[in-house]
């Protein structure tokens, strides 16, 4: 089946991906490879094409221009179902969860295990919950209790968890911690770091450079929609980074 | 917690491991106990709506003791209980998917005067007329749901202009005459007749109630219907199709305006063009005293159905005191807007003792 001469093993591959909006080029000719067991960290200014390419992988927008792989294989990620099927997972930033509901439901909203066809099956749903829950080794005080009633940091999560659950190999999160307080912040962090050492591939979008320097294993930098280089953590600096970011020329 | 103190040096993980555990204990606490009595209170609003219901009843039985506890009163107001409590269900599903129906009393007496004029005018067989009035519900209810989630038009929009235009329609199609059916056979006893001294009519809305509230609670559908009205964002991107959800509502809604169409045309013998007016204010006002929020995401059938119960023991409650029937509609308003007010403060206090809690 391959039929394709892949160099890296990575299990998504982008490869000159464009995306005009109108006449805004939001990304232009960008290079990805996200692999499993590692974490890439996506920086760069507002407007850098961070949203665009995550999307893309998403399936949320398609490109106009460039390929996709995903092991391998030529893909076409039709939309966040497809790259689901894939292995590709997002996290939503504060859009992922029901306030009103309880963890359980929010955990398999929209997939709810069901029994005669119609009926949900709330207890294999508890169960199902307990697991995902204790896989990821979280504090969540009852499967039972409102989404709303728990922290930030909780609540992102369930929505990680969801994204686990569902097949998610790659785990796509658009600024994890932006709304959390320094202790909330650590504990997804440790989550993202945990994900990563159970084989999981996570791509963390975020502003934060002491979060990207903690957590990622490489650090790619988009300005103006084109890729400014992409970076191993230990041969950078946050220093070098942000004038990647804002386009000061280093040398 | 305390007392478990015994760590050896050479434990720190142990230690580390002790101190999570604590601080995780700290903030089950927090979170799974903050019974504040406000909380219990919204936790417990169907028992407390309950016994409201009950203080209700136990009142009028005394202040009208010789004609509300009869049996002829009973069952009037059981009557009007039923019809208000079948199409509350679906006006629940609406209400609970974040959106709202106002055209269902115009739907339900365009619909009576269809299925009048059809058996009387065209002597089409009651059965086949029944359940096509029951159809032409279901259709009238996708139209309302494609205008709103196609389109994007509000549904108070949508079904305001409904409430006018059903009504018109029944005038029209009626020729604003009331249209008398013959009242024998089968289908009048299995309407508006009885069963075991009983109103037929108590069966169809405990069956519809039953089936409405397992499906609102049990189903997956359900379960998209809390989601869609809760965050339409969050369930839009977990992938529940909520424009087909909300859509389904209001068919729903709209195909029980047909059902209970069908149920006083069974009962009254007759369908006259102005059946239903003011029907919609009595059906939402079950549903807000049942406990379902404007914005969604909440409520629960058994809430809505001691709901409908208490508008309908009020509304019949002050006529036999000997108030106009004005009374019971003014007293009906006055309630939605006490009970609306009452579940935004407690609410806001629980909100409060919230956040003073983690703070």
């Amino acid at each position: 089946m391959a039929t394709e001469t892949t160099t890296s093993s990575a299990f998504v591959q982008g490869r000159s991906l464009s995306k005009s909006f109108g006449h805004v080029r939001a990304l232009q000719d960008v290079d990805i490879d996200i692999n499993e067991g590692e974490i890439l960290a996506i920086c760069g200014d507002n407007g850098a094409g961070k949203s665009t390419l995550t999307k893309i992988l998403s399936g949320v927008h398609q490109p106009d221009k460039g390929e996709l792989h995903v092991q391998g294989q030529a893909v076409r990620i039709s939309d966040p179902h497809r790259a689901r099927e894939l292995g590709i997972a997002t996290v939503f930033q504060n859009l992922a969860l029901v306030d009103v509901r309880d963890v359980a439901s929010n955990l398999f909203l929209g997939r709810e295990p069901v029994r005669w066809r119609f009926f949900v099956d709330r207890r294999k749903m508890l169960a199902d919950a307990q697991k995902v829950i204790s896989d990821l080794r979280v504090n969540i005080p009852s499967l039972t209790v409102e989404a709303g009633q728990l922290s930030g940091g909780q609540r992102q999560s369930i929505a990680i968890g969801r994204a686990t659950s569902q097949n998610g190999r790659i785990i796509i999160m658009d600024e994890p911690t932006a709304a959390l307080g320094v202790k909330e912040s650590r504990k997804v962090l440790d989550l993202i770091l945990r994900l990563k050492a159970d084989g999981n591939g996570v791509v963390v979008i975020s502003h934060n450079m002491r979060h990207v320097f903690s957590v990622a294993d490489r650090i790619l930098v988009l300005r103006r929609g084109r890729l400014v280089g992409v970076k191993h953590k230990g041969e950078t600096t946050p220093d070098e980074i942000v004038k990647m970011i804002v386009g000061v020329d280093i040398l | 917690m305390s007392s478990s103190t015994p760590m050896a040096a050479d434990n720190f993980d142990d230690a580390d491991d002790t101190i999570t555990e604590v601080l995780s204990q700290e903030v089950i606490a927090g979170v799974a106990c903050p019974q504040s009595f406000w909380r219990r209170l919204i936790a417990n609003r169907n028992a407390a709506l309950t016994l409201v219901g009950i203080a209700l009843f136990i009142f009028f039985s005394v202040a009208a003791p010789v004609t509300f506890l009869t049996t002829l009163n009973l069952y009037n107001m059981i009557r009007n209980i039923a019809l208000v409590g079948i199409v509350a269900v679906g006006m629940t599903y609406v209400m609970v998917a974040g959106e709202i129906d106002l055209s269902i009393g115009s739907v339900f007496g365009f619909l009576i005067v269809v299925l009048g004029v059809l058996v009387v005018k065209y002597e089409v067989n009651i059965w086949l007329a029944a359940l096509f009035t029951i159809f032409l519900g279901g259709v009238v209810g996708l139209v309302n749901g494609l205008l709103r989630t196609k389109l994007g038009i509000p549904s108070f929009i949508v079904t305001l202009a409904g409430l006018t235009a059903y009504r018109s329609a029944a005038l029209v199609v009626s020729g604003q005459l009331p249209w008398n059916g013959d009242g024998v056979g089968l289908f009048y006893e299995i309407t508006g007749g009885t069963i075991f001294g009983m109103p037929w009519l108590i069966v169809w809305m405990v069956v519809v109630m039953l089936i409405g509230g397992i499906v609102l609670a049990q189903t997956k559908f359900g379960y998209h219907i809390y989601a869609t009205g809760g965050s339409l964002e969050a369930a839009r991107n977990a992938g529940v199709n909520t424009d087909r959800v909300k859509v389904a509502c209001f068919i729903i809604t709209s195909a029980l305006c047909g059902l209970v169409a069908m149920l006083l045309f069974g009962y009254l013998k007759t369908a006259a063009p102005i059946t239903g007016t003011g029907f919609e204010l009595r059906v939402i006002g079950a549903v807000i005293v049942g406990g379902v929020i404007l914005t969604g995401g909440r409520g629960t059938i058994y809430g809505v159905f001691v709901g409908a119960m208490i508008i309908g023991m009020i509304t019949s409650g002050l006529v036999l005191l000997g108030l106009s029937q004005h009374f019971g509609d003014i007293a009906t308003g006055l309630l939605i807007v006490f009970i609306g007010t009452m579940d935004l403060l407690v609410r806001r206090a629980a909100a409060r003792s919230l956040s003073h809690g983690e703070g």
